[in-house]
């Protein structure tokens, strides 16, 4: 899939299944809301998606329609993969806020993930990783997880991450991978030349949320500046229901803060 | 001989230099997110151990796989901007880059001459400084890795009740582990909740050390 926005408009150059748009809608803020759906309900085995977004101006805030499941993988199949490059012109901003991302027991998979930002280009993107179907007994089932993401802001390296699950090989549960916790949360909040002091108060901004949201054994949140142009939070939990509450509240200060504008999130249950 | 290689005498003298706790560069002033786990009781003496072997699959694979492109040589400034965007954790990634800097200036003040570039994170600074002086790749990731692991040992040592025969015991058991991670050429790394650890240390009531 294909998708590009210019201020104000919003073309999809290309859509092939299981990839679908439908329409965009207006943000108060002159911006185009997007709902990537997959027709097909999640990723089958084997199955290669690409998505290529450009964002030449102004504001586009894409999610999509519904977790990322991740099926099974048929054996002596291909691994699943999905690979998102997004491109962020000069002054324009993305927001990229997917549902989460369901690993099914024996399912195979990489994402990888690429942002690039102009000059004075913002990004707000969160990723959530859910552990596997809990409800159907499943908790870290899958055999391969690997992501890959790296954001760059005017050809710098801002954020870089590539890991590998393999729960069956190597324990989550060790103070330096999990701990107890299911569910891992990160939300990237990026504009290129934004001053490193800019990043540092709204880094002790973040973290008295962070504080007052963490409650050890049930989930914890921490944020931090990055090395420029830029700054993390992640997050751990013991249940999806904790996650999204104060990642929104996260999104929406760090949106203030940057922006100067606040906005609702995509509509639906968090 | 390390590795298959042979090490000239002085540069075995001066990797067990470079490689030594009591290096002058204020590795000792950091516990890089331990801290915050020993004071939630997660990091206990009865899991130190294993919690460094898990430690070296992940954040010391990543370092040894930089100790080793440092080594081989190229853009030294570009590598060290790359392991800086995977760190995110901004107290851990600060020690780190200033670890490097003291590091480069001892080293370039011990030789006489610029040996390695002043503003790069020690892993890199080490790795450059290991190939500089005649240290073969394998042996220079090793020894970066052992002086990693026995500063994180010592910096638990002022946090629980470890005693020295049993910090030495984890150091001698960790060996195996230091080689099988010096090796990696990949830098994927997994540690959220000691990169949360390391967010969360400027929260702690008291604080030993500055990470």
């Amino acid at each position: 899939m294909t998708l590009s926005f210019r201020r104000g408009e919003f073309h999809v150059q290309r859509q092939d299944p299981p990839w679908k748009v439908v329409r965009a809608f207006g943000l108060p803020d002159a911006g185009r809301l997007v709902h990537l759906h997959n027709v097909s309900g999640g990723i089958l085995g084997g199955d290669r998606l690409a998505l290529d977004v450009e964002v030449e101006a102004g504001a586009a805030q894409i999610t999509t329609a519904g977790a990322t499941r991740l099926y099974r993988h048929r054996s002596g199949g291909a691994d699943s993969s999905q690979c998102a490059t997004f491109s962020v012109g000069d002054g324009a901003t993305l927001e990229y806020l997917p549902d989460p991302v369901i690993p099914y027991a024996a399912s195979r998979y990489t994402q990888r993930t690429e942002i690039r930002l102009g000059r004075g280009a913002t990004l707000l993107w969160w990723e959530v990783f859910a552990p596997g179907r809990l409800a159907a007994g499943e908790r870290f089932a899958f055999e391969l997880l690997r992501v890959q993401t790296s954001v760059h802001a005017a050809g710098r390296p801002v954020f870089l991450e590539d890991y590998a699950l393999e729960p069956a090989r190597r324990d989550l549960a060790s103070p330096v991978r999990m701990l107890g916790y299911s569910h891992m949360a990160s939300l990237c909040a990026v504009q290129e030349g934004r001053p490193p002091e800019f990043w540092r108060g709204l880094e002790r901004r973040l973290n008295q949320i962070a504080a007052e949201g963490s409650l050890p054994g049930c989930t914890v949140w921490g944020a931090s500046a990055l090395a420029s142009d830029g700054l993390l939070v992640r997050g751990l939990a013991t249940s999806g229901r904790l996650v999204y509450g104060p990642l929104a509240e996260f999104w929406r200060a760090a949106r203030l803060a940057i922006t100067g504008v606040d906005c609702p999130l995509p509509r639906k249950t968090y | 001989m390390i590795g298959g290689t042979y090490l000239s005498e002085v540069a075995v003298l001066r990797l067990m230099h470079l490689a030594d706790s009591a290096l002058p560069i204020g590795s000792t002033a950091h516990s890089f997110g331990l801290e915050t786990l020993a004071d939630e009781m997660t990091l206990v003496p009865e899991n130190v151990e294993p919690f460094l072997r898990v430690y070296l699959q992940e954040g010391g694979r990543q370092e040894a796989a930089y100790v080793r492109r440092a080594w081989m040589g190229g853009d030294w400034q570009s590598l060290s901007d790359e392991l800086g965007a995977r760190k995110a954790a901004r107290t851990a990634r600060e020690a780190s880059l200033k670890l490097g800097r003291r590091f480069a200036e001892l080293v370039n003040g011990m030789a006489g001459r610029r040996l390695i570039e002043a503003n790069l994170h020690y892993s890199i600074a080490f790795g450059a400084a290991g190939a500089a002086l005649g240290v073969p790749i394998d042996a220079a990731a090793q020894a970066y890795l052992h002086q990693s692991m026995s500063g994180l040992i010592s910096a638990c040592q002022r946090l629980m009740p470890l005693g020295q025969a049993a910090a030495a015991r984890i150091l001698w058991n960790l060996k195996p582990a230091i080689i099988e991670a010096s090796h990696a050429e990949e830098a994927a790394c997994f540690n959220p909740y000691l990169e949360l650890a390391s967010m969360r240390h400027g929260s702690l009531e008291t604080r030993l050390f500055i990470s």
